[in-house]
């Protein structure tokens, strides 16, 4: 049985509604804007397996969110599974680097980054998209306490590495002005 | 320059790369994934209706009880959860509540169940056979109104049948009956002769289709392919225990975790002409069809082996090793479009402590999940949709039924006990049963619930 023609419509203003908010999500989780835009597709496909019954229940867009965020997080763990280790990692900055633009939006991105991709989420989850705990955790798929430690472990990781850096500019990490 | 993390990330996205997402190939995918999804459900013994669950399961000990790490279970080699890791389900927060039934006391006589759910959403609603209905009769129902709309009678008897697709179009039930002939069982199970009941939702009538070169079958589990032809299990080898019987175990039970797998020729059949069966020439231990891919195991009832992944449009395969544990005996396979879900038994330790698990892994073989609990076993399409694992926990502590979203990993628990007797049956996605006891535990209500995403 084909979809409902009208259904689809709707499904497709949705998905054009929706697809910049979700793919700056993904490229925040993820760090690069083409891998965000294939976790952004792998999760629009699951919201439109799924459509029927979120047009009853509503709720399209945290659905959505779920699934994107599903989405890097399978990808994150068949990257981790199958990259070798190498002493440098050619997309991360040394703490050196680190240092030196920990100022600038780039620093941002290493430091994300640095961070177990499920931190990664939580922190990207509670201050991009600004969902509360209850929310994450219904993102994430896990207990509210879960999302409480990581984002605890993710911030204080966080915080070590913008303290790390010592240079005068590097205001963002004044512990006062961050948001945690 | 803006302090804020916040503030630093709406930088980080403000000035994105244009996007060439396209929309309506997107709906094409989307399309395709939805035609597949609903074509291979699977059908499977787990989904025989009114099974009595029996022996007494002991929880995992929540302190010092373990004695040495002989006596406990080992740790799987994934990512690992136990029932404690389950958000308890709010009703109307988590999911609602689509139809339920109560069968006051299935001690004395077999009752009413609800055998699963069409595409289209209406409940397969089966009446006996019991001593006030003699032989079984079936019907539709829309939960809305609760109207049923029964259909026209099988005219099987009282034979028993399993739902393996409620479409549309179609409901398709497969049934296992001894041969005609004299010929004995080889002895490592019964002979039975596969059939299939096809009712056309059209023009409301019934076909029986068997296949006369289909070999005898040992149960009735066989799966629809995308390409809507039935896949049947001919038994090629049946795990024997080993020399000596099986070891006892620290319950003094025999215990036959680390069991030799069975294997089974793969066969296929059309489900609208008898003369239609082919050996598909391969060897399997379980199969299941996700929306792009076949994926198999090597054996069943015992050591999995590899999972094989077939590419259905390129034919391209793949196949790695589910890393499951060593004394694991494969009970139940599932795959969803990118899942892959093996529930095993993995042995029996001090103070009767089961090791029961629920492996979940991607398609390429990456560890997901391991669900890792006394007293567990997992389903994908048989007490529910195929997004989920729905799994029974009969322990003392954390007994009832569970859902594992495969979507989006949300793991939740949706009651809290368990009946003596589990029925349900395929359904759409993200729809589940649960069967609680009644009555003293004499009877069962059968809940249909659909998560709230």
């Amino acid at each position: 049985m084909g979809r409902d023609p009208a259904a689809d419509a709707d499904f497709t203003e949705f998905a054009a509604a929706s697809r910049a908010r979700l793919r700056s999500t993904a490229y925040l989780l993820c760090g690069d804007w083409e891998r965000a835009s294939d976790h952004v597709q792998e999760g629009l496909i699951k919201v439109y397996v799924a459509w029927p019954r979120l047009l009853r229940q509503g709720g399209e867009l945290a659905y959505a969110r779920k699934a994107v965020v599903s989405a890097f997080l399978d990808a994150s763990r068949r990257r981790s599974s199958t990259e070798r280790p190498s002493a440098e990692h050619p997309d991360r900055a040394s703490s050196e680097d680190i240092a030196s633009d920990v100022a600038d939006r780039t620093a941002l991105m290493a430091a994300l980054a640095r961070l177990p991709g499920r931190q990664r989420a939580c922190v990207v989850l509670r201050y991009f998209e600004e969902l509360d705990v209850r929310e994450t955790a219904a993102a994430l798929g896990c207990s509210e306490g879960t999302v409480k430690s990581q984002t605890s472990r993710a911030l204080a990781s966080l915080r070590a590495m913008f303290e790390d850096a010592s240079r005068d500019e590097l205001v963002v990490a004044g512990e006062r002005n961050l948001p945690w | 320059m803006v302090n804020e993390l916040k503030e630093l990330m709406r930088q980080n996205v403000a000035a994105p790369p244009p996007d060439d997402l396209d929309l309506s190939a997107l709906v094409g995918l989307g399309r395709r994934r939805v035609r597949r999804r609903r074509t291979a459900v699977v059908g499977g013994v787990a989904a025989v209706v009114a099974v009595v669950v029996a022996g007494t399961v002991v929880s995992w000990p929540q302190d010092s009880a373990r004695t040495g790490l002989a006596d406990r279970p080992p740790a799987p080699d994934a990512p690992t959860i136990g029932l404690a890791d389950a958000d308890r389900a709010v009703e109307g927060r988590d999911y609602r509540v689509v139809a339920s039934h109560t069968n006051d006391d299935l001690d004395s006589d077999n009752g009413q169940y609800l055998d699963g759910v069409t595409d289209d959403g209406l409940v397969l609603f089966r009446d006996g056979p019991r001593a006030d209905q003699l032989y079984p009769r079936m019907a539709l129902v829309d939960p809305a109104t609760e109207e049923k709309d029964w259909l026209p009678d099988l005219d099987i008897g009282q034979a028993q049948t399993w739902p393996v697709q409620l479409g549309v179009d179609r409901l398709v039930l497969i049934g296992a009956d001894s041969p005609s002939d004299d010929v004995p069982d080889p002895g490592d199970g019964p002979r039975l002769v596969l059939s299939a009941f096809v009712f056309d939702r059209a023009t409301r009538q019934w076909s029986t289709v068997t296949w006369p070169s289909l070999p005898d079958v040992r149960d009735p589990h066989a799966v629809v392919g995308p390409d809507d032809r039935l896949y049947v299990f001919v038994p090629a080898k049946t795990g024997k225990p080993p020399a000596g019987g099986w070891p006892t175990g620290p319950d003094g039970e025999a215990d036959d975790a680390d069991a030799e797998g069975s294997t089974y020729h793969l066969w296929s059949v059309s489900l609208t002409d008898g003369s239609d069966a082919r050996d598909e020439g391969m060897t399997v231990g379980d199969l299941a069809f996700t929306d792009s891919s076949m994926v198999w195991t090597d054996s069943s009832n015992g050591a999995a082996g590899l999972v094989h992944v077939r590419d259905l449009a390129t034919g391209a395969e793949h196949s790695f090793d589910p890393h499951a544990g060593e004394k694991c005996n494969l009970l139940s396979f599932g795959a969803t479009d990118d899942r892959v879900v093996l529930s095993q038994y993995c042995g029996t330790y001090a103070a009767g402590v089961r090791d029961d698990r629920v492996q979940i892994l991607t398609t390429a073989g990456d560890q997901v999940v391991t669900i890792q609990d006394s007293g567990i076993d997992g389903s994908v399409g048989y007490l529910g949709g195929r997004d989920l694992v729905t799994l029974s926990a009969y322990g003392p502590d954390g007994a009832g039924t569970y859902v594992y979203d495969l979507g989006t990993n949300q793991f939740l628990q949706v009651s809290d006990a368990m009946s003596s007797w589990s029925s349900g049956g395929p359904t759409p996605d993200g729809m589940f049963f649960s069967n609680t006891p009644v009555n003293s535990r004499h009877g069962s209500t059968q809940t249909l619930g659909e998560l709230l995403r």
